[in-house]
């Protein structure tokens, strides 16, 4: 299955110091920009692409190693002062640290990367050359193609001579050592490949982005396998360490107290010390989860940090001129987290730049500024982390909207009719959903918002949307702080207890037999003018009916709002997850122990819910009473 | 000469590769190794302590592996230490100028427990001629 049997611990470190390495090359990068000639900076870059490579060729990562190679060479003649940086020698550079960074996510799902684009290599080469400029002004000369080949040759090594020289040895073994050298210099030589082999290994878009990608369904489990070793700052974990040291002195005074007290002694002064013991230790307890939690907690800002990047590339592809800003870059999140959050906000941005912000042409006709500011923003408000992607661009029109949807057949004309602005909005994550007539390269595939949406409930987040016509748009992702811990709804079905997540329920509702209705087969209640389905949980979870349900729990999923009918509800919990490994019921997203020690199984809703088909419906006979003839 | 109690000092910047260089090392049975992630920091422990042999990356902040290999042949102290370079550059000028500055041996990334072997062996039986 992986490309990579016995060097996963070595193809894990490579990739988290690896990753922090380009990252570092990425914001240099910008930085180059402004200071085109730095040779500090020029001799950092290379640093970077040259460090990458000798880890990647431990690695067999062949194409890896090229693209590296390459690029390194550009840098080196850039730092020589043998070559200047151009706006279009900037922009190859940039596609390949982008490329280097789609290989590090094929190693991290344990594939040996896939050539990179020629067109690319091709640019590379000729950026390396010095004819960059020239190519694109009268695109392709034979004459360059041999230029190119020609700075090739003249890279060309005698090896024998070379290792004689170094090891004052015999030729034998530099013989010995010569395929292996000629091996490593083969990687200059640009084999063309056919258009087959091209579209073999697309470029873009990952596949996971499409619709109808069997992605991960529950929370962690298919997540991708990658970066599980996580950096952290040694003071945290010294407060781990002297916490549990702390614990251990409390324990020991409970100890002493439990003999005491096993001995007979029921004075109020040893009642008292155990008392302080015992909240002592709920204390000590309750910091000592906190600063484990910590230790998973990352600044976003290693997450930002590539954005800038992106949105400034999309930008220019656009003939845009936009600004990414970012605040908030010391929040911080769960580590798993962040790697799920990667996505959603790249498509955000793209959203962004692509549909949000404006033509310049539009912008100075609206009398705006040409230079259009998005900025993504992190920000923790109390037990939640909200990022925002605001854009000051054209903002969203919600007739459009509607009518686009109306038009595509997503929804019907009743309900256009009846939709309110937030709900309109709310158009833009249904699936095959995409307003701009023209498909650009960019976004606009109608892929993208649908799965940001479903990123983010993946995480136990909420989307939404603030848009005021031609001021902007903002998307604000609400997130909890970790996923580790899950705030439920805790109903029951007779005895037995069973947990919801929060996070989907709007309210609770009584429920009596005269309020639910059969509507074509199917049980529902109207809840202030809105019709929605009743699911009886038993029914769901296959028990038999015991009970009439006597409350509701309205619940809201990406797709459809719909009435849970239990028999009544414990509380409010926050339950730390311990997932079910090896054996998973379905329906089951793991269990979870209450205050006073009951063992309880958290539903995966969306599972449940699955288990309905395509009826999406439960007759009302069969968990209700029949309703009296009517009068 | 090839004594398996030989201390060395392996220099790079990027902890993934010492890992390798001292995985490799373990193959080879040499377990008594140091790391350091500069020249830098590689010249004082070579200052403070005892090793046998340096095996170096070229490019490194702070202090790279040329200049080291120049500090280290230019003390008086270290000047006989072996010197092993690795770097992932094959390029001819870059060999020769290891090899004036004085590189026991020059090993061109990546490699295997082999390669390194042979090299090892080969600066070795280098210094024993010397010493003979």
């Amino acid at each position: 299955m992986s490309d990579f049997a016995g060097m996963e611990d070595l193809l894990q470190d490579f990739l988290v110091e690896a990753n922090d390495l380009l990252s570092d090359v990425d914001n240099k990068l910008v930085d180059l920009e402004r200071t085109p000639d730095d040779r500090g900076l020029l001799n950092d870059i290379f640093r970077g692409f040259h460090t990458i490579k000798g880890g990647a060729g431990f690695l067999n990562a062949t194409e890896l190693v090229t693209l590296c190679h390459l690029t390194e060479n550009l840098f080196d003649r850039l730092r020589n002062g043998e070559l200047v940086v151009t706006h279009e020698v900037m922009d190859v550079i940039l596609s390949a640290t982008a490329a280097v960074r789609d290989m590090f996510h094929s190693l991290e799902r344990g594939i040996q990367p896939a050539p990179a684009d020629a067109e690319l290599i091709r640019h590379l080469k000729l950026a390396i050359a010095g004819t960059l400029a020239a190519e694109e002004a009268h695109a392709g000369g034979g004459n360059l193609v041999e230029r190119v080949q020609a700075v090739g040759a003249a890279d060309k090594v005698d090896w024998t001579a070379l290792y004689q020289a170094i090891t004052g040895k015999a030729p034998a073994a530099a013989k010995a050592a010569a395929p292996q050298a000629a091996a490593h210099h083969d990687d200059d030589d640009y084999t063309p490949r056919s258009p087959e082999e091209i579209m073999a290994h697309p470029f873009g878009r990952r596949v996971a982005d499409k619709p109808g990608y069997g992605g991960p369904t529950g929370r962690r489990e298919g997540e991708r396998q990658r970066d599980t070793s996580i950096r952290l700052d040694t003071a945290r974990l010294d407060q781990v360490l002297n916490l549990s040291g702390e614990i251990g002195l409390t324990k020991n005074r409970l100890t002493s107290l439990r003999s005491d007290i096993l001995n007979g002694a029921t004075d109020t002064e040893t009642l008292q010390a155990l008392d302080a013991a015992v909240s002592q230790l709920d204390l000590l307890v309750s910091d000592l989860q906190n600063a484990v939690m910590k230790t998973r907690m990352q600044p976003i800002g290693r997450l930002f940090q590539k954005y800038p990047r992106i949105a400034r590339d999309l930008a220019r592809g656009l003939g845009k001129d936009v600004e990414l800003m970012l605040a908030g870059e010391e929040t911080e999140i769960d580590k798993t987290m962040i790697e799920d959050l990667a996505d959603p906000i790249i498509h955000l941005i793209r959203n962004a730049v692509d549909h949000g912000v404006e033509s310049p042409e539009e912008r100075r006709a609206a009398g705006k500024p040409e230079k259009s500011i998005v900025r993504l923003e992190a920000r923790q408000e109390g037990d939640h982390i909200v990022l925002l992607v605001a854009d000051d661009g054209r903002g969203m029109n919600a007739e459009r909207l509607r009518a686009k949807a109306l038009e595509k057949g997503l929804i019907s004309d009743e309900e256009a009719n009846t939709m309110d602005e937030r709900q309109s909005f709310n158009l833009i994550f249904l699936p095959g959903f995409s307003t701009k007539a023209e498909v650009s390269d960019v976004s606009g595939r109608g892929v993208g918002m649908d799965v940001v949406k479903t990123n983010i409930q993946k995480l136990n987040g909420t989307i939404d949307i603030k848009s005021v016509q031609g001021k902007g748009t903002t998307f604000i992702i609400s997130l909890p702080l970790t996923l580790a811990i899950l705030p439920v709804l805790v109903v029951c079905l007779g005895d037995q207890p069973l947990a919801v997540p929060l996070s989907m329920v709007r309210e609770i509702l009584p429920v009596t037999a005269q309020d639910v209705q059969e509507v074509g087969g199917r049980a529902t209640m109207v809840v202030r003018g809105e019709v929605l389905p009743v699911f009886p949980l038993s029914y769901l979870l296959g028990w038999p009916q015991e009970r009439v349900p006597a409350y509701g729990v309205l619940m809201q999923t990406a797709e459809l709002a719909f009435i849970l009918a239990i028999d009544s509800f414990a509380g409010r919990e926050d339950a730390v997850i311990k997932s079910l490994d090896d054996f998973r019921p379905k329906g089951v997203a793991g269990v979870t122990t209450l205050s006073n020690g009951q063992i309880v199984l958290i539903l995966d809703m969306k599972e449940l819910l699955g288990a309905l088909g395509e009826s999406r419906g439960v007759s009302r006979t069969i968990f209700l009473p029949k309703l009296p003839a009517a009068a | 000469m090839s004594d398996v109690k030989m201390k060395f000092l392996v220099v790079d910047d990027f902890s993934t590769m010492r890992r390798i260089v001292r995985n490799l090392l373990k193959e080879l049975g040499f377990v008594n190794v140091d790391e350091a992630e500069d020249g830098a920091v590689a010249l004082q422990k070579l200052n403070s302590q005892h090793f046998d042999f340096v095996v170096t990356d070229w490019n490194m902040p702070n202090m790279d592996g040329m200049q080291l290999l120049q500090a280290i042949r230019s003390n008086p102290q270290l000047k006989h230490l072996p010197v092993l370079m690795i770097t992932a550059e094959a390029k001819r000028e870059n060999i020769i100028a290891a090899a004036q500055a004085g590189a026991s041996g020059y090993i061109v990334k990546p490699f295997t427990a082999a390669t390194l072997s042979e090299k090892l062996t080969k600066i070795f039986e280098k210094m024993q001629k010397a010493a003979a």
